[in-house]
């Protein structure tokens, strides 16, 4: 004779089938979202990895050079009683910043390139305001270390803090008015032929391998 | 074709074997995703997320479980974290309703035994439900189910056992119906 739990059981597995019941699987519906979908984030991949590997690695060598100059200088700040020392430690520290400066002035100059040719191109997306807002934390940074100190270097900075900060607050595909007008600063400032002349020549890496 | 042939084509970037490996999964999937998740759209999004991860992941599969196993280990995965995430929003907006004082009346218990056990299946504990919607409902086996949910059989088995007991609680005023 069947138990009471086994005859509800027995009765709970047919009655419950009609819970949440499906209804025929959309095969070829979920079949093209899937296949657009993976389309979208290959694209996606493509476009944001050389950015991100090469921005993380620009910016990882940034925030290094700028906290070993600060490093150096407090050094310099304590040892302050040997001059030949200080010296030393002046010469090796501004060399930091050099380099600092240097990955970010290259950085700058290819992010500017990009977004106005693909600003001509009305190919403008999100990805140029984080990469705006990032760059943006760079440029206060370097405008607060003593790569400031040279004043062309600190007037070149303060336009491009205001450049950057301009790109950063433009709303994606909605916003042609404002684009037009930062391309039109940049080119009243002559942002872009002083980014260039202020790079030393050759790509980054020879850049910045005689100084170290 | 034999699954590991077809595996190994769509690991070459055949489109048309991965089409054949979707074709002999997807419904199994979809079928899953439904019952856990009670909302068409929300079983397509999640039947999608789980194949555009299992073709992403194929190369990570090494064949020590059948591909459908490994594969409802992805959908498991997939549609609980799924369900957090809704739970949560839906939780925010009956705050947001509950301070603004627009709650609608509660409505009265359903009379009729199917929605009563609508009620009380959805009202178990996630563990508890989605064992018992996999073995009770879905036909899954226990050793199945302990590994797309990443446990031993015999916990799926005791979290069964209290999933029953819950909903026989739950159902007593209709007795009638199994006892007789």
């Amino acid at each position: 004779m069947m138990h009471d739990d086994e005859k509800f059981n027995e009765w709970l597995q047919g009655a419950a089938k009609g819970y949440h019941a499906p209804r025929p699987t959309p095969y070829e519906e979920m079949w093209a979202q899937i296949q657009a979908e993976r389309a979208q984030r290959a694209r996606r991949v493509v476009v944001l990895r050389p950015w991100m590997r090469w921005g993380l690695a620009a910016a990882a060598v940034l925030v290094l050079g700028i906290g070993i100059g600060r490093w150096m200088e407090h050094e310099a700040t304590v040892r302050g009683g040997t001059l030949v020392a200080s010296a030393d430690t002046g010469g090796n520290r501004d060399v930091v910043y050099q380099v600092a400066a240097t990955q970010y002035l290259s950085r700058t100059e290819t992010f500017l390139t990009g977004f106005r040719a693909d600003l001509r191109a009305g190919r403008v997306d999100t990805r140029f305001m984080g990469q705006a807002r990032d760059l943006l934390t760079t440029t206060r940074l370097l405008l607060d270390s003593p790569a400031a100190n040279d004043p062309r270097m600190r007037a070149l900075l303060e336009d491009l803090e205001l450049v950057l900060a301009q790109i950063s607050q433009l709303e994606a595909g909605r916003d042609n008015r404002n684009s037009d007008l930062i391309t039109q600063d940049m080119d009243q400032r002559s942002v872009l032929p002083k980014l260039r002349s202020a790079i030393p020549a050759g790509p980054v890496p020879v850049r910045t391998e005689g100084a170290i | 074709m034999d699954e590991r042939d077809l595996i190994n084509r769509v690991r070459a970037g055949d489109g048309i074997a991965e089409r054949a490996l979707y074709d002999a999964h997807v419904d199994r999937v979809y079928r899953l995703a439904y019952r856990l998740a009670g909302d068409d759209a929300l079983a397509q999004d999640f039947t999608q997320e789980t194949f555009i991860r299992a073709f992403a992941k194929l190369d990570t599969f090494r064949g020590d479980s059948a591909l459908s196993t490994w594969l409802h280990a992805i959908t498991t995965t997939v549609v609980l974290n799924g369900l957090r995430k809704v739970k949560r929003f839906h939780q925010r907006e009956a705050d947001l309703e509950a301070a603004d004082g627009v709650s609608g009346a509660r409505r009265e218990a359903e009379p009729d035994l199917k929605a009563r056990l609508r009620q009380a299946i959805d009202a178990l504990p996630q563990g508890y439900r989605t064992v018992f919607v996999m073995h009770d409902i879905e036909g899954f086996t226990h050793e199945e189910i302990g590994v797309a949910l990443g446990v031993e059989t015999g916990t799926s088995k005791a979290q069964l056992s209290r999933a029953r007991a819950k909903l026989r609680e739950s159902l007593a005023d209709f007795a009638g119906e199994w006892v007789s």
